[in-house]
C-alpha cells in the first residue's frame, strides 16, 4: 500500500516538473508559433543565477528563490528580445532551428564562463527531507513540487481569466492581428508571454536544484525535450494538453520504472518517445492541429 | 538526358573538382595529422549530401540521421571486428554476436542492409508526416536509437568505446565515396523524383493535383538519405577504429544542419560549401580554444567556443539568411549563369 | 475626421489600391462601394495598418500612415474586420473587454459593457458564453460592440452583411443607422449596395482599385444602378 503511495507521488511530482516546463513552452508557442528549445537553457540560466547570487549576496534560501524566478524571468524576456524577434513572421522550422541555436549559444556559453564540471548549489536541498505520514514515507519535495504546480497553474488560470494581458494573451493564440487592432501592442504580449514562460522555468528550476543540488550547462536540455513531448501529446499550443501531458508522462515514466526491471530505467526515454511517434503517426494532423489554425503572426 | 540533368553533370564535376583540388593541396603541402581532419571533414560531408537528399529537396527539417549513421557503424562495426579483438571489447555479447568475424565488404554490405531496412521501416511513417510532424518524430528516433545504445551495453559499450576496429579505409577511399555521393545527390535533385518532390514542397496541392504520389517520393528520398548515413557511419567506423553512442547524438546532428543550412539547404553545391566553410571555421576555432600563443599573447583557453560559434552561425543564417548562401543555386548557375528560358 | 490621399496599398508584389482619395466628415456615415477584389479591404486594412500602403492617412488633422496597428487602434481607430474575427475562445463579455483593452479610463470599462448589453439583450444574455458559439448575427454584432469598446473616433465596417440571412442583415442595417444617429462616424465597405446607401451621407465606389464614381448619397438614387454594376447583374 505504502509502495503504490509512494510510487503515486513519484508520478505525480515527475509530472508535475514536465507540466511547469511543458506549460512554458505552450504558453510562448500558442502565440507566436515558436517551439522554444532554449527553454532549458533557461532553466539552466537560474541554476547559474543560483550560484553566483548565493555566492556573492545571500545565502538565504527563500531569497536566493526570489533571485532565481527573477533571473528565469529576465533571461526569457532577454531572449525574446535578442533572438527570436527577428524570426517572428518566419515559418515552424526556422524558428525551432533558431531556438536550437540559441540553447547551444547558452550551453557553451554556461561552458566558456562557468564549467563543464557540475558546480554545487546547495541551499535548496533541505527541501527534500524524508518525512512519515502516518505509515508511509514520503519526499517533502514531492509534495512540494506537486503543491507548487497546482498553485502555479491555479495562478495562471486567474491571470489568463481575470486580467487583460491573460485575456489577450488567449485570444492572441486565435488571431494575433486582431489583438493589435485591439489597441493592444504585440511586443507587450509577446514579452508577457515569455515572462510567464520564464516564471514557470524559475519554479522548475528551484526543484530540479533541490533535487541535483548542482548545475551544468546542458541540466535543461533533456527535461525540456521530454516537456516537448508532453505537449506534442497534448496538443501542440493547448495550456491544459500540456499539463494533461506533462501529467501523463510522469505516469508513463514511472510504470516504466515500475513494470519493467530495473535494468530497463534507461529505457523510459525510448518508451516516452515511442509513444509520441505512435501518436504522431496515428494522428499526424490531430495532435498538431491547433498548430495549423493558430492566426497569423506578427 | 535533359538540360537540368546536363548541367547537373557539370556541377558535380565542378564540385569533385574542388573536392580532388583540397585532397591534392594535403597530399602536397600537408601534414599527417590533417589527414583525420580531413577524413573526418569528408564523412561530415557524406552526411550533410545525404542529408541534401531529403531535406532539401522535401523541405523538411529531420534530426534523425546520426541515429542510422550510429546504427551503421555498430552493425559494420561488431561484424567487421575480428573474433580476437571481441572477446575482450564485447565478451558479453549475447546471439554469438562475439563469435564471428566478416569481411569488411560483407560488414559493410550487412551494415547497409540493416540500416536501409530501418530506414524503410521509419520511412513508411515519416512520409505520411508533414511540416514539424517529420521533426518530432526524427528527433524520436534519434532518442529511441541513443538510449538503445546507452541501455545495451553488452552489444554496444554505452559512452564507452567499442574498439578494435580494423582500419579498412582511407583518404583516397573516402574521397572517391564523396565524390559518388555527390554525383548521386546531384543525380536525385535532378531526376523525376526530386523534381516531383522539389514541386510537392512548393505546392503540395497542386502537385497532388498533377498526379504526384507524394507518399512515394517522400519515402523514396527518406530511405536513399539514410544509405548516405549509412555509408558515412561505415566510413566513420573503418577509418577511427573505436566507436562510442556519444558522437552519434544532438550535437553531430546540429553540427551537420548547421553545414547544411548555411549553404543553402535547396542545392548540393550549398551543402558542399556549408560543410567545407563550418569545417575550416571549427578547425581555426578548435585551436583557439586549447589557449594557443598569439604574436607573443597567451590566451586563456576556452573550452565551449566551437560550440558557441556553432549557435551563432545557426541563428545568424536563420535570422539573415534564411535560405543560405547558395539559396535555389548550384556551383554551375554561378559559373555559368542560367540563360533565361523561353515559354 | 479621416483625410486619405494618393493612397497605394500593396501585398507583397502585387498593387491592390493604385492611389485614391477619400473623406469622411465628423459624424458621418461613408460607404464605400465596389465588387469583390476591388481594393475596399485593402483600403481598410491600409486604414487600419495591416497593410503595407504609402500615400496620407489623416485622423483628427494628424497623420497615422508611419504608426504600427496598435498605435493606431489607440487613436481612435476602431474596426469591425470582414469575417467578424471575434475571439470564439474568449466569453462574449471577455471579447468586449478585450475591444477596450488599448484603453486608458479602465473604471468606464465595467459601464460601457452592461450599456452594451442593454443595447444587444441577447448578447447579455450569453455572456459568458464561448462567442463561437453566437450565431452569424449575434457574432457580428458582437464584433461591432467590441470595436466600439475602444470609444473610437472613427467606426470601420467590413462587409457587416456577408454571409447573413436577409432579415439578420436588415437588423444589422438598423443598428448601423442608429449608431449613425448617435453620433459615432463610420466608413462603410459593402456590397449591398441599396442597403448602405440608404443610410450613407456619401459615397465612393471603388473599381480595380481606383475610385470610379463618387458623391452624395442621393446622386446614387436608391442604389438599384450602383447594385447591378457591382454584381454584374443587368437588366
Amino acid at each position: 500500500m505504502d509502495y503504490a503511495i509512494q510510487q503515486i507521488l513519484n508520478a505525480l511530482s515527475f509530472g508535475a516538473e514536465y507540466a511547469l516546463i511543458a506549460l512554458g513552452l505552450a504558453i510562448v508557442f500558442s502565440i507566436m508559433g515558436l517551439v522554444n528549445f532554449a527553454h532549458g537553457e533557461v532553466i539552466a540560466f537560474g541554476g547559474y543565477s543560483m550560484v553566483i547570487v548565493g555566492t556573492l549576496l545571500t545565502r538565504n534560501p527563500f531569497l536566493l528563490m526570489g533571485a532565481v524566478l527573477l533571473a528565469c524571468v529576465l533571461v526569457s524576456v532577454l531572449l525574446e528580445r535578442v533572438a527570436f524577434r527577428t524570426v517572428r513572421k518566419a515559418d515552424l522550422t526556422t524558428g525551432l532551428l533558431t531556438a536550437f541555436g540559441v540553447s547551444i549559444i547558452l550551453q557553451n556559453l554556461f561552458l566558456l564562463l562557468g564549467s563543464p564540471r557540475p558546480i554545487p548549489a546547495t541551499q535548496f536541498i533541505f527541501l527534500d527531507r524524508t518525512i512519515t505520514l502516518g505509515a508511509v514515507q514520503v519526499s517533502s519535495l514531492q509534495i512540494y513540487e506537486t503543491l507548487a504546480t497546482a498553485v502555479a497553474i491555479g495562478f495562471l488560470l486567474f491571470f489568463l481569466r481575470r486580467t487583460t494581458l491573460g485575456l489577450a494573451m488567449r485570444a492572441a493564440a486565435l488571431d494575433f492581428e486582431m489583438v493589435r487592432l485591439c489597441g493592444l501592442r504585440a511586443n507587450r504580449v509577446i514579452a508577457t508571454a515569455f515572462a510567464v514562460s520564464g516564471l514557470l522555468a524559475g519554479l522548475a528550476c528551484i526543484f530540479i536544484m533541490a533535487r541535483r543540488g548542482s548545475v551544468l550547462p546542458h541540466m535543461g536540455f533533456d527535461p525540456v525535450l521530454t516537456a516537448f513531448v508532453a505537449c506534442v501529446i497534448g496538443g501542440f499550443g493547448s495550456l491544459p494538453g500540456a499539463v494533461l501531458g506533462g501529467f501523463l508522462l510522469g505516469a508513463v515514466e514511472v510504470a516504466v520504472l515500475v513494470l519493467l526491471p530495473q535494468s530497463y530505467g534507461g529505457l523510459a526515454q525510448a518508451v516516452v518517445f515511442a509513444l509520441v511517434a505512435l501518436i504522431l503517426v496515428w494522428r499526424p494532423d490531430g495532435i498538431l492541429s491547433p498548430a495549423r489554425e493558430k492566426g497569423d503572426k506578427v | 538526358m535533359n538540360p537540368s540533368q546536363r548541367r547537373g553533370l557539370l556541377g558535380s564535376a565542378l564540385l569533385s573538382l574542388l573536392i580532388l583540388l583540397i585532397v591534392g593541396a594535403y597530399y602536397l603541402w600537408g601534414e599527417a595529422w590533417q589527414a583525420r581532419i580531413l577524413y573526418a571533414t569528408f564523412v561530415n560531408l557524406l552526411v550533410v549530401v545525404g542529408l541534401q537528399v531529403f531535406m532539401g529537396n522535401a523541405n523538411l527539417t529531420s534530426f534523425s540521421h546520426a541515429a542510422f549513421m550510429g546504427i551503421a557503424a555498430y552493425a559494420a562495426a561488431i561484424c567487421v571486428t575480428p573474433v580476437a579483438m571481441k572477446a575482450i571489447s564485447l565478451p558479453d555479447a549475447p546471439w554469438g554476436l562475439n563469435a564471428f568475424a566478416l569481411s569488411p565488404w560483407t560488414s559493410a554490405l550487412i551494415a547497409l542492409g540493416i540500416t536501409g531496412f530501418l530506414g524503410l521501416l521509419t520511412g513508411l511513417f515519416i512520409a505520411r508526416l508533414t511540416g514539424v510532424g517529420v521533426t518530432i518524430v526524427s528527433i524520436a528516433i534519434l532518442v529511441i536509437v541513443h538510449s538503445i545504445f546507452l541501455h545495451r551495453t553488452d552489444i554496444f559499450k554505452g559512452n564507452q568505446a567499442l574498439f578494435g576496429i580494423p582500419k579498412v579505409l582511407d583518404l583516397p577511399q573516402i574521397t572517391a565515396l564523396v565524390i559518388l555521393a555527390i554525383f548521386g545527390a546531384r543525380w536525385f535533385r535532378e531526376s523525376r523524383f526530386g523534381l516531383q518532390l522539389r514541386a510537392c514542397a512548393d505546392d503540395e496541392i497542386g502537385a497532388r493535383a498533377m498526379g504526384v504520389n507524394v507518399y512515394r517520393t517522400r519515402l523514396v528520398a527518406w530511405v536513399l538519405g539514410t544509405m548516405f548515413f549509412a555509408v558515412a557511419g561505415i566510413a566513420y567506423a573503418f577509418f577511427l577504429g573505436t566507436i562510442s553512442a556519444r558522437p552519434f547524438y544532438f550535437n553531430f546532428v546540429f553540427l551537420t544542419v548547421a553545414m547544411l543550412i548555411l549553404g543553402g539547404l535547396r542545392s548540393v553545391s550549398g551543402a558542399v560549401f556549408g560543410t567545407l566553410l563550418i569545417s575550416i571555421g571549427l578547425e581555426t576555432i578548435r585551436w583557439l580554444e586549447t589557449g594557443p600563443e598569439i604574436l607573443g599573447i597567451q590566451l586563456p583557453q576556452m573550452l565551449g567556443l566551437s560550440g558557441l560559434m556553432l549557435g551563432v552561425v545557426i541563428v545568424g543564417v536563420m535570422a539573415f539568411l534564411p535560405s543560405g548562401l547558395m539559396g535555389n543555386r548550384e556551383i554551375e548557375d554561378i559559373i555559368r549563369p542560367k540563360r533565361q528560358e523561353t515559354p | 475626421m479621416l483625410e486619405i490621399q494618393d493612397l497605394k496599398v500593396t501585398h507583397g508584389p502585387i498593387e491592390a489600391v493604385h492611389g485614391i482619395a477619400l473623406t469622411v466628415a465628423e459624424g458621418a456615415c461613408v460607404t464605400l462601394l465596389g465588387p469583390n477584389g476591388a481594393g475596399k479591404t485593402s483600403t481598410l486594412s491600409a486604414i487600419t495598418g495591416t497593410a503595407r500602403s504609402t500615400g496620407l492617412i489623416r485622423l483628427a488633422g494628424t497623420d497615422i500612415s508611419r504608426l504600427p496597428v496598435e498605435a493606431r487602434a489607440k487613436r481612435g481607430i476602431a474596426i469591425s474586420p470582414e469575417g467578424r474575427r471575434i475571439f470564439s475562445n474568449l466569453t462574449v463579455r471577455e471579447n468586449l473587454v478585450m475591444g477596450a483593452a488599448g484603453r486608458r479610463d479602465k473604471s468606464a470599462i465595467g459601464s460601457d459593457i452592461r450599456g452594451w448589453f442593454e443595447q444587444f439583450p441577447i448578447l447579455g444574455e450569453r455572456r459568458d458564453q464561448p462567442a463561437g458559439t453566437l450565431s452569424g448575427g449575434e457574432q457580428q454584432m458582437l464584433a461591432i460592440a467590441r470595436a466600439l469598446m475602444s470609444r473610437p473616433r472613427i467606426l470601420l465596417l467590413d462587409e457587416p452583411s456577408l454571409g447573413l440571412a436577409p432579415q439578420i442583415t436588415a437588423r444589422i442595417f438598423d443598428i448601423i443607422g442608429d449608431l449613425k444617429r448617435q453620433g459615432i462616424t463610420i466608413l462603410l465597405v459593402e456590397q449591398n449596395a441599396t442597403a448602405a446607401i440608404e443610410l450613407s451621407d456619401y459615397v465612393y465606389v471603388l473599381n480595380n482599385g481606383l475610385i470610379s464614381s463618387e458623391g452624395p448619397a442621393e446622386r446614387y438614387g436608391d442604389g438599384s444602378a450602383l447594385m447591378d454594376q457591382i454584381t454584374g447583374v443587368h437588366g
